[in-house]
Formats: structure tokens, C-alpha cells, sequence
């Protein structure tokens, strides 16, 4: 028996006209709600992050939205991708964004996250973000105003309410496909502590293409994670002060 | 994490341990990282950990065309675009023998010193946040996007400006544009006791500072720091005067010094620039009326532009620091080699590993952003 026969498989978008009509109507004003308190999380990967402090303040005010700046990935709802992103920054990305809890939003913010932009022939750059991770929603430009992040948001906010923002849902559903392409990228080697294929299971959302011939070869080499050990060669801890 | 991974192991005695200070951190400025060290809240070792922004500039621009690089070169230092195209396009200029008209020189100097309070702006606020006050932040922020507004006016961008080529400027300034630069500047001006009061005489902010990260005048010499934390151990060193470039040698302006050299002074000092580009920027707006004449010299078809062949360095003073470009052409279209030397290089990585050394875990943030760095032009 394999695991696609042993778990339900939920592929398709569940019919929201369809079941119980409390369970319905539960189901829409969570989404209402959800699209009115967003928490932040921007990690400044590049130019556009200088764009977020003036739509943040006073002057453009995201805030009046209900969306605000959080600093810890556990909290934050959507993940706000500014600019380009190095192939260092992206292992650091996708740590983060496997730490988010669900439903979660990815927003790519500059050209460079659509297609690499600028950098498209960039030896250190990543080039098109939705490889690596499901995007809901892009903002082109180099960089996009903060009018133009603000529209983006209430696009955001739009699509959450109507049940639409659903990328999360597609990182476990075809988890092969992400992890092929950061494998292709990061090594083979490449892993990361959540266990994503667990957690897919978990939200039932474990489908026919969450594993493939790429988790197999996440699973070769997954070794057992050790207690985080920084090898910073600042020497080993001093002798304990008085 | 799955159950059977995890294995319980002895760690060392948690009195002291390493922690990760960035990139994702509300108090490392931009996409940066800090490994520390700390013994209590004692940092008693750290390593900057850059790399995060690298997008390969020397590379990249030996793979465009001369008039191609001018859209990439802003790019580098993005709270402070502007110097980074002059200095490219004066390091062409250099290449080609190539004589700028004066009116082009007085527009980049507008350019440059707008550019300069923007950063300033930008920096106070940035600053005042890591000490826990976000009134300046908000203020500077919004303070700054006026002149943005500017910017957008005479370049049509906001940010990146991408306003000089080599030879020259893009366009004139369009009507009326001094008046209201000047209403821009008047307000600035009538907001810094607002500023004094809030920030730079609050003692919330001047006790946290006083004696954050100090600097000796002879430490600074042998660490290659320019600028502003320069001029905050007393040493009077401005690119602008010492070796002046464009019209700086026709405009009056002091350099600020401050003594200690601390996050302090380093912050009195740019205060003290902001008046002084101010200044300047004022002195702009009474001369550029009278000087006439075009704003470009002519150039070859930029598409198939042959650079002589030689070499190029040039050097200016951006709002972190001294920023020189080392151009070497080979006779072809594009650039052969390129070199950028960022005065952030030197203050985020080997100094500010030193200051934050001994300082405690609450000043880290305070002591990078007096340090004024910027992550992607030491990443490049």
C-alpha cells in the first residue's frame, strides 16, 4: 500500500457552494476576518525593502488596512519577498517560510522576483521565485511605488477573503516540484528541519505529487538533525566568568 | 521536526552561546547578518556574515554596454543611489576625455546633495528606532519622502534616480523647480528643532549613544573609515574639499567635526551635514539660474560605443563615506574590469565586528545604523 493510497488525497479546490450552510458561512467570515488582520513579516532581501518604511508610515499608512510589520516568522501571516534574492539569502527564505504557520501568503515584491529583473544573468541570483516556493501574488516593477504595494496588499486582501489565496496549499500538494528546484539549486544535500511531507499529511493536503523522485532523494540523505552548533571558529566557550 | 531526528545532546554551559543576529531581524539594517557571541548580555565575540545581497556587480557590468551599466550601477547602494551613477559616469568621462558642460555639473550637484539629506534623513530615523523611539522614524521617513517627491519631479523616479550618463545629465530641470525645492528646504529646516527636541537633545536617546561603539581618530585611519564616522573622531576629511570634484571648490560649506567619535557624535555630525547640504543645496538654487548652456556633451552612439582604452579611478563623497570607482577599458564596448570601493565595506564588516565586541546585545543595533552601512554595497 503506498502513502497516496493510505491518506486521502485532496487535489481539487473543496466546492464552496457545496456542505453544511453553518459551515459555510463559518468558512467565509473566517476568510473576511483573516483578510483584515494581516501581520508582516518582510525580510529585506533587496532594493524594494526601501519602499515598505514610507508605506508603512505616515504617508501611504498600511496600517489603516490592518496589515502591520511582525517580526517573528510564527506570527507573521504573509511573507513579503522584496527584491532579488541570492541563492544565500534563498536557503534563508525558505527556512522562514517553512516556519510560518498556515495559511500563509508569499508576495513578491520587484521585478527581480518575477523573472531575476535586473540580475536575469546574475552568476549568485535566484531568478524566478515561484520555482521555490508558491507565490500568491507579484508586484512588478524596479521597485513598485508604495502606492503600487498598497494595491498589491488590498489584491491580497481580496483574494483571501474570497478563498483564493491558497499557495500554501500547493507547497504540500506538489512538494516534489519545490524541492526539485531548490535541490537543483542549494545540492543535493539540501534539507531543511520542518518536516513538510508530515505536516502536508497533517492539513490533509498530502496529494500524488507531494512526493517524488526528489523527496526520495531528500530522504537518502536526511541525516539526523543535531542540537544547532555554530561553527563561527570563535573558539570554543570560555571558562565560566566569576 | 520528526520525532526519531531529534537527539538529545549535552550543550554547553547556556551562560554563554552563539546567536544569530539577522538577516531576518528587525535590528540589523537591511538583509545582513551578525553572529555573536554572548556571555549574559556581553557580546564577547562576533563575525559579520554578508554575502546575502550579492548579486555579482563587478561581473555583471563587464557583460553590458558602457550606457547599459548606468541603469545597473544605482543599484549598489540603494538608501543612496545617486553618488554611485556620478561616480560612474565621471570614471567614463575620465576614459574619454569627455569636458561635462557646467550647467550638468551643477545638476548633479543638486542631485548629489539632495540625494545626501534623503540618506541623512533615512538614517535618523533608522537610528531612533533601535534606541526604541519611533516618532523620529516616522517623522524622517516622511520628511524624506518629500524630497523623494523631488526626485520623482526632475529624474521621473523615485529612488533610483538613474538621472546622470556619462557626459552629462538626462534633463533640465523642469519649471519652477528651484521654488519648490526651496519650500522643501525651508520646511526641512523649520522641522530640525522638532528634530533637536526629539531626538538629538532627548536624553532617552543621548544616553543610550554617548560612549555606544567608540572610535579612536587613530583606529580610524588604520581601518579605512571615511565619512561622516570619520569626521566624528575630529578629523576634517571631506572628499568635497580635499579633492573636489565637479563645482565643489565654487560653493561654501563647513565640514562638521564632532570629539569622542562615538554613535553620539557620529550622529551630531550628520546632523551637522544636513544643515551644510542644505546649504549648499540653497546656494544651487541662486546660482543655477545663470548658468546657462547645454546640459550634455555629445557623445557617440551609445550602442556601439568604443571607450579608449585606459584606466579610470575616481573618488567622491557619498553620505557613508568615500566611494571610488576604479574603471579599466580595453578599447571595447563594455567595461573590462570594474571595481567599486564602498566605504560600508569597511564599516559593517571589520569595524563594526570591533565595536560591537564588549558593547552589550542591546547597543548592536544602535552601534550599525550610527555606522550608517549598507548592507548591499558591502555585498555588491
Amino acid at each position: 500500500m503506498t502513502d497516496t493510497e493510505q491518506f486521502p488525497v485532496r487535489v481539487e479546490q473543496p466546492d464552496r457552494n457545496g456542505g453544511n450552510i453553518f459551515s459555510r458561512v463559518f468558512d467565509e467570515l473566517t476568510a473576511f476576518c483573516r483578510s483584515r488582520s494581516l501581520f508582516i513579516l518582510h525580510y529585506c532581501t533587496g532594493c524594494g525593502a526601501i519602499e515598505l518604511p514610507p508605506a508603512m508610515t505616515s504617508r501611504f499608512d498600511m496600517e489603516r488596512l490592518g496589515i502591520s510589520p511582525m517580526v517573528s516568522p510564527r506570527q507573521a501571516d504573509i511573507l513579503l519577498i522584496t527584491g532579488y534574492v541570492s541563492v544565500k539569502t534563498l536557503k534563508r527564505v525558505m527556512l522562514t517560510y517553512e516556519q510560518m504557520g498556515s495559511p500563509k501568503y508569499v508576495i513578491g515584491i520587484c521585478s527581480c522576483t518575477v523573472n531575476g529583473g535586473m540580475y536575469w544573468q546574475s552568476y549568485a541570483t535566484a531568478k524566478k521565485l515561484n520555482d521555490y516556493m508558491p507565490v500568491d501574488l507579484y508586484i512588478a516593477g524596479c521597485m513598485p511605488r508604495p502606492e503600487a504595494v498598497i494595491t498589491g496588499l488590498r489584491q491580497l486582501m481580496d483574494k483571501i477573503a474570497a478563498g483564493e489565496a491558497n499557495g500554501w496549499e500547493d507547497y504540500y500538494r506538489r512538494y516534489d516540484y519545490y524541492l526539485g528546484h531548490q535541490q537543483r539549486l542549494f545540492g543535493e544535500t539540501w534539507q531543511t528541519p520542518t518536516d513538510v511531507i508530515a505536516e502536508a499529511r497533517h492539513y490533509g493536503l498530502f496529494g500524488p505529487e507531494t512526493l517524488g523522485d526528489h523527496t526520495r532523494l531528500l530522504e537518502q540523505h536526511q541525516a539526523p538533525l543535531e542540537a544547532l552548533e555554530m561553527q563561527l571558529g570563535l573558539g570554543a566557550p570560555d571558562e565560566v566568568k566569576a | 521536526m520528526r520525532a526519531e531526528n531529534y537527539e538529545a545532546r549535552n550543550h554547553p554551559p547556556s551562560n554563554e552561546f552563539e546567536i544569530n543576529f539577522g538577516p531576518n531581524h528587525p535590528g540589523i539594517e537591511g538583509n545582513y547578518a551578525l553572529k555573536v557571541k554572548v556571555h549574559g548580555d556581553e557580546i564577547v565575540a562576533a563575525r559579520a556574515d554578508g554575502g546575502y545581497l550579492h548579486r555579482g556587480f563587478e561581473k555583471l557590468m563587464e557583460q553590458r554596454l558602457w550606457i547599459q551599466n548606468i541603469a545597473l550601477v544605482p543599484r549598489i547602494c540603494v538608501p543612496d543611489p545617486a553618488p554611485m551613477e556620478v561616480a560612474y559616469s565621471m570614471a567614463v568621462e575620465q576614459l574619454c576625455g569627455l569636458e561635462v558642460p557646467q550647467r550638468a555639473q551643477w545638476l548633479r550637484v543638486l542631485l548629489l546633495e539632495l540625494s545626501r539629506l534623503a540618506a541623512h534623513l533615512f538614517t535618523f530615523g533608522g537610528h531612533a528606532a533601535t534606541t526604541g523611539m519611533y516618532t523620529p522614524m516616522f517623522w524622517g521617513v516622511a520628511d524624506r519622502d518629500l524630497l523623494l517627491d523631488l526626485f520623482e519631479e526632475l529624474t521621473g523616479g523615485r529612488v533610483y534616480s538613474i538621472y546622470n550618463i556619462p557626459g552629462g545629465v538626462r534633463r533640465d530641470i523642469p519649471d519652477d523647480f528651484l521654488t519648490r525645492l526651496s519650500d522643501t528646504l525651508d520646511y526641512i529646516d523649520s522641522r530640525l528643532p522638532d528634530y533637536d527636541n526629539l531626538l538629538f537633545t532627548n536624553q532617552v536617546f543621548v544616553r543610550r549613544a554617548r560612549d555606544a561603539g567608540p572610535v579612536s581618530q587613530a583606529q580610524a585611519l588604520d581601518w579605512g573609515v571615511t565619512g561622516p564616522n570619520l569626521r566624528a573622531t575630529g578629523l576634517a576629511f571631506d572628499v568635497r574639499r580635499d579633492d573636489p570634484y565637479l563645482v565643489y571648490d565654487e560653493l561654501e560649506f563647513d565640514i562638521p567635526t564632532e570629539q569622542p567619535g562615538d554613535a553620539w557624535a557620529r550622529t551630531l555630525v550628520r546632523r551637522g551635514e544636513l544643515l551644510q547640504s542644505i546649504r549648499i543645496l540653497r546656494q544651487v538654487i541662486d546660482r543655477l539660474p545663470d548658468i546657462g548652456g547645454p546640459i550634455r556633451a555629445p557623445i557617440p552612439n551609445p550602442l556601439a560605443w568604443n571607450v579608449p582604452a585606459g584606466e579610470a579611478y575616481v573618488r567622491i563623497e557619498s553620505s557613508k563615506g568615500e566611494l571610488s570607482w576604479y574603471v579599466v577599458s580595453d578599447g571595447g564596448d563594455k567595461p573590462y574590469r570594474v571595481h567599486i570601493r564602498g566605504p560600508s565595506s569597511m564599516h559593517a564588516v571589520q569595524v563594526l565586528e570591533h565595536l560591537v565586541t564588549g558593547c552589550r546585545i542591546e547597543d548592536v543595533a544602535q552601534i550599525m545604523f550610527s555606522l550608517d552601512a549598507c548592507p548591499p554595497e558591502v555585498d555588491r
